[in-house]
């Protein structure tokens, strides 16, 4: 045991710290490269000038995919506008103890178009949602199926579109 | 004679060494088949709680309230207003999500879950970087260890008899496996 804790802390010695901007913290994936973040505000308020480009935005973790670490939602703090960076599955994994930290991440811009059915569940699930406690908790919305996209069921959704960045890297403030 | 011998010293040194890695890799790994029904690296624990009706407040000062009504004396890591009537506040290892203005909390709690959190992280090579070589060599090993395996024990216990059927029954299984998912 003692050897597996004295490797685990060289690795993550040898992980090192990467600087994004004015943030330093831990490189997921190839990091950040690019200079300046686009702020989420801008990103969302006309999505699709931005699909298909390479974006970096900056905010606060305030959601991990638990089982997986396979997503995660990088909200501006100021307006509370999140969007969601989707890794592909064991090749980045953000850890779930990552939540409240702050975090740049980049990668290409999507557009992913729900269907009506999907529409319909979502808003179902959400009105459900919003009556009871689960609103607070934050809970899947389970009900509202989880389209190909695979980055949660309660991923944000604007004129019934996902907008998320397909991540390439981010660092993780310690 | 001489070959037989030097595949018994290396199968029998090489499992000396990689014996400890085969453990924490089977365990990792029978956690991780079943990432559909846990988290294999965090327990999260997911209490509700009700505060009461809360004023309304600037950010900052609704997530003052929520920890003084909650008895919590930690600095927030951040606070985020995420809509008009949700509030996340983040410490350390611990997530609120509060209701506003009902004052309804998700008080949740993360936890490393003990050695498998370690085990995880060596077997899904979060890493990178040095444990990538070190992974690979592994690899290395559990192949030599293998193909060494079938050769230590001669005649009718080994490759001449029931060896030659248990190697082919084990080779059998993940070639039928696919067949049937292909078919």
């Amino acid at each position: 045991m003692r050897r597996t804790v004295a490797a685990f802390v060289i690795v993550i010695a040898m992980a090192g710290l990467a600087v994004a901007g004015e943030l330093t913290g831990t490189a997921y994936g190839s990091g950040v490269t690019i200079a300046e973040p686009t702020p989420i505000a801008t990103l969302l308020a006309k999505p699709e000038g931005f699909v298909g480009q390479k974006v970096r935005v900056d905010g606060v973790i305030t959601g991990v995919c638990e089982k997986r670490g396979c997503w995660m939602q990088v909200t501006d703090p100021d307006t509370g506008q999140g969007v969601r960076i989707k890794v592909e599955d064991g090749v980045i994994v953000f850890p779930y103890e990552s939540m409240g930290h702050r975090a740049a991440a980049e990668g290409t811009f999507e557009a992913v178009k729900l269907t009506p059915e999907q529409v319909t569940a979502r808003a179902a699930a959400a009105k459900e949602a919003a009556a009871g406690a689960a609103a607070a908790a934050g809970e899947p919305c389970e009900k509202a199926g989880e389209p190909a996209v695979k980055a949660g069921c309660d991923a944000p959704v604007q004129n019934d579109t996902i907008y998320l960045i397909r991540g390439t890297g981010a660092v993780i403030q310690s | 004679m001489r070959l037989r011998r030097l595949i018994i010293a290396t199968h029998r040194d090489l499992g000396y060494f990689f014996a400890g890695l085969t453990v924490i890799y089977a365990v990792s790994g029978v956690a991780v088949n079943h990432i559909e029904d846990w988290n294999p690296s965090y327990a999260v624990r997911t209490e509700l709680k009700e505060l009461g009706q809360l004023p309304e407040a600037p950010t900052e000062a609704l997530a003052d309230e929520v920890l003084r009504r909650l008895a919590i004396d930690e600095e927030p890591t951040s606070v985020v207003r995420m809509a008009p009537h949700q509030l996340k506040v983040f410490l350390d290892h611990r997530n609120l999500t509060v209701s506003i203005p009902g004052g309804t909390v998700a008080d949740e709690r993360v936890r490393r879950r003990f050695a498998l959190f370690e085990a995880n992280f060596l077997h899904l090579n979060t890493g990178k970087g040095l444990w990538t070589w070190i992974a690979d060599l592994y690899a290395v090993g559990l192949l030599v260890l293998a193909c060494t395996g079938i050769f230590i024990i001669p005649g009718t216990k080994g490759l001449g008899g029931r060896g030659r059927w248990l190697l082919l029954a084990g080779l059998g299984i993940p070639i039928a496996y696919l067949a049937w998912m292909a078919w």
